[in-house]
């Protein structure tokens, strides 16, 4: 008996395999773009705190000093007094031919104790003696230097914040490990002296790492002296943690609202596969199968399609997240720090996760079909047509109970959290509820559509609009699969443009200067070097040039751990580029100048922060507090930034360096000849970047978009995998309706006229999911804006409504609708009216 | 002559035997960077390495032992930079109130990476780096433990001065007077667990090893050190072996040397006495081994008086027979009993390890220990403690 009941399975699949295909596809796509976006942010991830491992060693401390790191004479001091192991590092960065390298200064006599892992020293060659005696010697991974095609002696030039070097190659490392050896890549070691050289810290390290018991350290760290800090290795790792949490688990929900789109899929083919077979349901329960066989029949059904959409799904994942990664580490760079990632990092745990939900999804989609079917009475055919009256008593239901968890979802959000994930599920639960209510609300469309055209429909019309009510029971599912796709859609859609817009009027009165002068090829905009005196100097003496404001950002630690403090020196049209939260500019800006500071909105959002509040920071003169004066508006860093005026910097800071400028023009000077007479005055000092006001916007934009290319793209397979899911469900409609459709033919309708008769019908049913998408688009548009974003980052964005996002998102459903009728409907209207007659 | 053929090989690969020093040094960077010993299937450093390519070698640029000097004191007691290595080296017997019996070794080595100052505004960029090995035998507890330090000179982490005299690695450190002989001298070395404190005396005044102070080690000219010796120390102050402290007093020895270049590509390593006898004379020989086994013409030594008047001893003038061998759990069989016979000065001595296992297992491996000493000397009996090194033993188990 359940070997026939099997086969039924079998046989009505196999007949009806495009159904099958597409199912599969859906899951296969919605699993994989989950298994890509979790590999992608774990490999960046693992490849960070590997990096960051072979950095640390053994090291379970660091001493860490101000931005400007520490002076060395600490080191030999606390070394005098017998604290050890302990070793000094110095640590950068440099770009070579494409490639971002981080450059670790180290001491081979401090290293035993640290770096053994990093078993490359034992099975390289370096020359030890070159490496301690000639300055601007390096080691390399051997990987690299095969990649440069280079040898052991051979030069590498390096530009180190715009200074061009050459280095020489004294040795190779490697590793067996595949991660550890993933770490060594994009890695250049050098003796301590050569680094400090290199990087321009003379005199002063990075940090100290230490091997610490508790005890110890606790002691320790009251002997320091102040501005002078001990911290725990891995805190590096969780500030890289922090730094991109809000941005992964942006992408996982995105990625899980793919799943949740594939979702619909599943329950859409295996509703119609169990409405499709009530005939032979029937059959079977009144042979005697029992309701649990049918049950496990049609979950087994799913269960096996999930399978293999699943399996399907994590291989397509995995090739997908090699994309993927490529997109969150440039991401990472741009916005965060710099990370060389290069491996995928396939875990078992994202596998295993893939295969759960791939299943669990499944399953879930199944249960309520598989019930449905369950509840088949023995022998008795019920009539499709019953089967609609049933279902027009189910949907005012449904969509009542849609109403109840929209409902509960928007009571969420407005439950006062900073958290968010109760912002994503609110977020699902509105998706989900509106689902929920689309089919009630289909029917009353196509009714009110019906009504408006009694008179002026032909045939075909007035066919087509009841052929779409009529088919609910299958057609609400694929509508409001499609319907929730194209939401998304067009919710990521306005809120990415209401972002860019906000971002670009943001630019057009912060940017308040003429050109503007920064160390060339910075690595990332958080890591850029100082610009050299003379060249800010010469670039004052400049002709045309009228004014300067000056630039220096670094990472100072403060009570929240490290922050991006940037001290301005602002002339008065440069203060116009700030824009306040609710206080008034006249009492911020001489608060400012004595001393307190202004922080950006995402960093007050950040560390809950408000005008009034004091920060404490760990100047050159140990720790500090000062004063907030107020919050400004900035789309630069989701981090957030603290501002100091110049004066009170150098005055806590000790530090004279700039890392940018900003060039205000005589009036009538000319931008392109200025910036040209620039170049050539400083050329020779520095490699700078030279930009005018509109290039760095643009370049600003651009960044701005290449960090919404994985939304992106996101958004693109949400839509694919809603694609297929309408594709499908139209498909099978219309196939089912062959028999209709010939006595429709046979009783004098045209093929032109049959075909006008499907596509309208699609047209309808896709032109309905596009305007019952735009509420809940919009809707979630704002959500993402005003909820999600402003729990992940803290920015206020305006939102602005694109009218092209919502045509496009219509015309979307549409194309996507008449695009799954075009097959069918080809195939009904060309074929023998008299085929699908004699078929039963 | 002393275990320094570890500290050479971290000089210049640049010389025609590069091949080699290259290979060593890999392994040493293995050792000093790694920590985790070298791949299975790479001999142990130490193991066949033939000193000879450490000792010898790039020597172009640094100053040669070519002919006697005169020695100055204190000056010559602070360092020599242009020279490619240097020494001061202490060894002593110690006991206890209870009589038990306790060794030091204390060497503190500086090595030159290149013959030239280095240029660059960092302060790390020195030529001149450190090493520091500290060994201690506890005779009664049956433990040797074994430290070594490395630093450069640079930023006051290590360094050497004549006068106040100082030689140091970061906490390790010795140092005395102004005088023209730097005593009362203390060694401060160890850490938490195992260390020393000692405070030294002079008992005779150096002499100077040699033909005047100039230490042929093998035939080519310049393959010599500067080589003086305070052959009588004496020695008091704490001793500290896993924890616990002792007050100890007894004999130490100091040994100043320096060179540029040693051995020669025939030799295979040495084995060196340092003896105190109980009548008042102190010995000191060195047997250098040709690869062949036989013992180099270049090998000598030299017999103190109570007096401190000093016997040139020529390798004819003695005779070095092994009486007994050690195995080392790390690899190598080492001898381990001796008896040295100088018949033109009616001395004849069993030497023999108060403990078998001494070997510092460190960056480079080699043997060096407390010995008891007994025999005959001018018809009497005598007996006492000293030092014994061995090296080019070691080999990959």
């Amino acid at each position: 008996m359940t070997r026939t009941l099997w086969l039924s399975g079998l046989r009505y699949h196999l007949r009806h395999r495009w159904q099958l295909v597409l199912a599969v596809v859906g899951i296969a796509l919605g699993v994989a773009v989950v298994v890509a976006v979790d590999l992608a942010n774990e490999s960046a991830r693992r490849a960070f705190a590997l990096s960051m491992e072979s950095i640390s060693g053994r090291a379970t401390h660091q001493i860490v000093g101000s931005p400007l790191g520490i002076d060395e004479a600490l080191y030999a001091s606390l070394r005098g007094e017998g604290l050890r192991p302990s070793a000094p590092v110095v640590e950068g960065f440099a770009e070579s031919r494409g490639r971002t390298f981080r450059l670790l200064g180290l001491d081979p006599f401090s290293e035993p104790p640290f770096r053994s892992h990093i078993s490359f020293l034992s099975r390289g060659e370096i020359d030890l003696n070159r490496l301690l005696t000639e300055s601007g010697t390096v080691v390399i991974s051997r990987s690299n230097v095969r990649d440069l095609g280079l040898g052991i002696g051979d030069p590498l030039e390096l530009d180190i914040g715009g200074r061009q070097v050459v280095v020489s190659i004294a040795g190779t490392m490697d590793s067996d490990d595949r991660m550890e050896r993933q770490a060594l890549n994009g890695m250049l070691i050098a003796d301590i002296a050569t680094a400090q050289e290199l990087l321009g810290m003379v005199g002063r390290l990075s940090h100290i790492d230490l091997i610490l018991g508790p005890a110890e350290a606790e002691t320790l760290r009251t002997r320091l002296p102040s501005g002078i800090d001990l911290q725990r290795s891995e805190s590096r790792t969780q500030v890289m943690e922090q730094m991109t949490r809000a941005f992964s688990v942006n992408l996982t929900a995105l990625s899980l609202l793919a799943l949740l789109v594939g979702l619909f899929l599943i329950y859409n083919t295996m509703t119609f596969s169990v409405v499709q077979r009530r005939p032979l349901l029937g059959n079977l329960r009144g042979l005697g199968t029992s309701r649990r066989e049918i049950f496990s029949l049609i979950a087994g059904e799913a269960l096996l399609l999930g399978a293999v959409g699943t399996a399907i799904g994590i291989g397509v994942g995995i090739a997908l997240a090699q994309g993927l990664l490529g997109l969150v580490t440039r991401t990472i760079n741009d916005l965060y720090f710099v990370l060389n990632v290069t491996a995928l990092a396939i875990t078992p745990a994202a596998l295993a996760k893939a295969v759960l939900l791939g299943l669990g999804a499944t399953l879930a989609a199944a249960i309520a079909p598989a019930l449905k079917a369950t509840r088949t009475p023995p022998r008795l055919v019920t009539t499709r047509s019953r089967e609609e009256s049933r279902y027009r008593i189910v949907a005012p239901r449904a969509a009542a109970m849609g109403g109840i968890v929209m409902a509960v979802g928007a009571l969420l959000l407005l439950y006062p959290s900073q958290a968010l994930a109760p912002g994503f599920i609110a977020l699902f639960l509105i998706i989900l509820g509106f689902a929920l209510a689309v089919p009630w609300v289909t029917g009353m469309m196509v009714s009110l559509l019906e009504r408006l055209g009694r008179r002026r429909f032909g045939t075909p019309e007035r066919l087509a609009l009841r052929g779409v009510q009529a088919s609910l029971s299958r057609t609400a599912v694929a509508i409001a699969a499609l319907a929730v796709a194209v939401s998304v859609s067009i919710g990521m859609a306005v809120m990415v443009d209401s972002f860019r817009q906000t971002v670009h009027q943001w630019l057009q009165f912060t940017l308040q200067a003429d050109i503007y002068i920064s160390p060339g090829s910075a690595i990332s905009a958080r890591r850029s070097p100082p610009l050299l005196p003379e060249v800010i100097s010469r670039v004052r003496q400049t002709s045309g040039v009228a004014d300067l404001s000056t630039y220096r950002s670094l990472e100072v630690n403060s009570e929240f751990g490290p922050v991006q403090l940037q001290a301005l020196h602002l002339n008065s049209q440069s203060r116009t580029g700030y824009r306040f939260q609710a206080e008034k500019p006249k009492r911020i800006w001489p608060a400012f100048e004595r001393g307190a500071v202004l922080v950006s909105e995402p960093f007050a959002h950040r560390h809950r922060v408000v005008p009034g509040d004091r920060l404490n920071l760990d100047t050159e003169h140990g720790a500090r507090t000062f004063p907030i004066a107020g919050i400004f508006y900035d789309y630069e860093s989701d981090r957030g930034t603290v501002v100091m005026a110049r004066a009170v910097y150098e005055q806590w800071f000790a530090d004279q360096k700039v890392s940018g400028l900003g060039v205000y023009l005589e009036p009538g000077a000319d931008v392109e000849q200025t910036m040209e007479r620039l170049q050539s005055r400083v050329s020779d000092l520095q490699g700078v970047r030279i930009r005018s006001n509109r290039d760095l916007r643009e370049a600003s934009l651009a960044i701005f978009d290449r960090t919404f290319t994985i939304t992106e793209v996101l958004r693109l397979l949400a839509v694919a995998v809603a694609f297929s899911g309408v594709f499908s469900a139209l498909m099978a409609l219309q196939l089912e309706k062959a028999r209709e459709f010939a006595i429709l033919r046979a009783t004098g309708m045209t093929p032109g006229e049959l075909w006008r008769l499907v596509t309208l019908q699609n047209g309808v049913m896709g032109l309905i999911a596009g305007l019952l998408a735009l509420p809940p688009g919009l809707l979630l548009a704002a959500i993402l804006i005003e909820v999600i974003n402003r729990r992940a980052f803290g920015w206020t964005l305006w939102l602005q409504i694109p009218a092209e996002a919502l045509i496009e998102g219509v015309l979307l459903a549409v194309a996507a609708a008449l695009l799954a009728g075009l097959y069918p409907a080809h195939r009904l209207a060309s074929s023998p009216p008299a085929a699908a007659l004699r078929e039963e | 002559m002393k275990a320094f053929q570890s500290f050479s090989s971290l000089r210049s690969s640049a010389s025609p035997r590069c091949k080699k020093v290259r290979f060593l040094i890999t392994l040493l960077m293995a050792l000093l960077l790694g920590g985790c010993g070298p791949a299975p299937d790479q001999p142990t450093v130490g193991g066949n390495l033939p000193l000879s390519e450490a000792l010898g070698g790039d020597t172009e640029g640094y100053a040669r032992a070519t002919e006697p000097r005169e020695f100055e004191f204190p000056a010559d007691h602070g360092p020599h930079p242009e020279f490619r290595t240097e020494w001061w080296y202490f060894t002593g017997n110690l006991a206890d109130r209870r009589g038990e019996r306790y060794g030091f070794q204390l060497t503190l080595f500086r090595n030159a990476l290149a013959p030239e100052p280095l240029e660059g505004p960092s302060r790390w960029r020195t030529r001149q780096v450190y090493m520091a090995h500290l060994a201690l035998t506890d005779v009664a507890g049956g433990r040797f433990v074994a430290r070594e330090r490395f630093a450069r000179a640079s930023l006051g982490l290590a360094g050497a001065r004549a006068a106040p005299f100082r030689v140091w690695i970061e906490d390790w450190e010795v140092s005395g007077g102004e005088g023209r002989h730097p005593f009362p001298m203390t060694l401060q070395a160890g850490d938490n667990e195992d260390g020393i404190e000692l405070t030294l005396t002079m008992e005779k005044a150096p002499i100077l090893q040699g033909e005047a102070g100039l230490s042929q080690k093998s035939e080519a000219p310049g393959n010599a050190s500067y080589y003086y010796s305070y052959s009588r120390l004496s020695a008091s102050g704490r001793i500290t072996i896993d924890g616990a402290d002792r007050e100890v007093d007894g004999n130490a020895w100091m040994d100043r040397e320096w060179s540029t270049s040693a051995l020669g590509p025939e030799q295979s390593g040495w084995d060196w006495f340092a003896l105190q006898l109980g009548n008042g004379v102190d010995l000191m020989l060195y047997r250098l081994r040709l690869r062949d086994g036989s013992t180099d013409p270049a090998s000598a030594g030299s017999l103190v008086s109570p007096e401190g008047e000093r016997t040139a001893l020529r390798e004819e003038d003695f005779e070095v027979t092994v009486t007994r061998h050690w195995e080392s759990p790390r690899g190598g069989r080492y001898p381990a009993g001796w008896r040295l016979q100088l018949p033109q000065q009616q001395l004849w001595l069993r030497v023999e390890p108060l403990l078998a296992d001494q070997e510092l297992d460190l960056s480079i491996r080699y043997w060096e220990g407390a010995v008891r000493v007994s025999g005959e000397h001018r018809g009497q009996p005598v007996s006492g403690y000293g030092y014994v090194e061995l090296t080019g033993y070691a080999e990959a188990p």
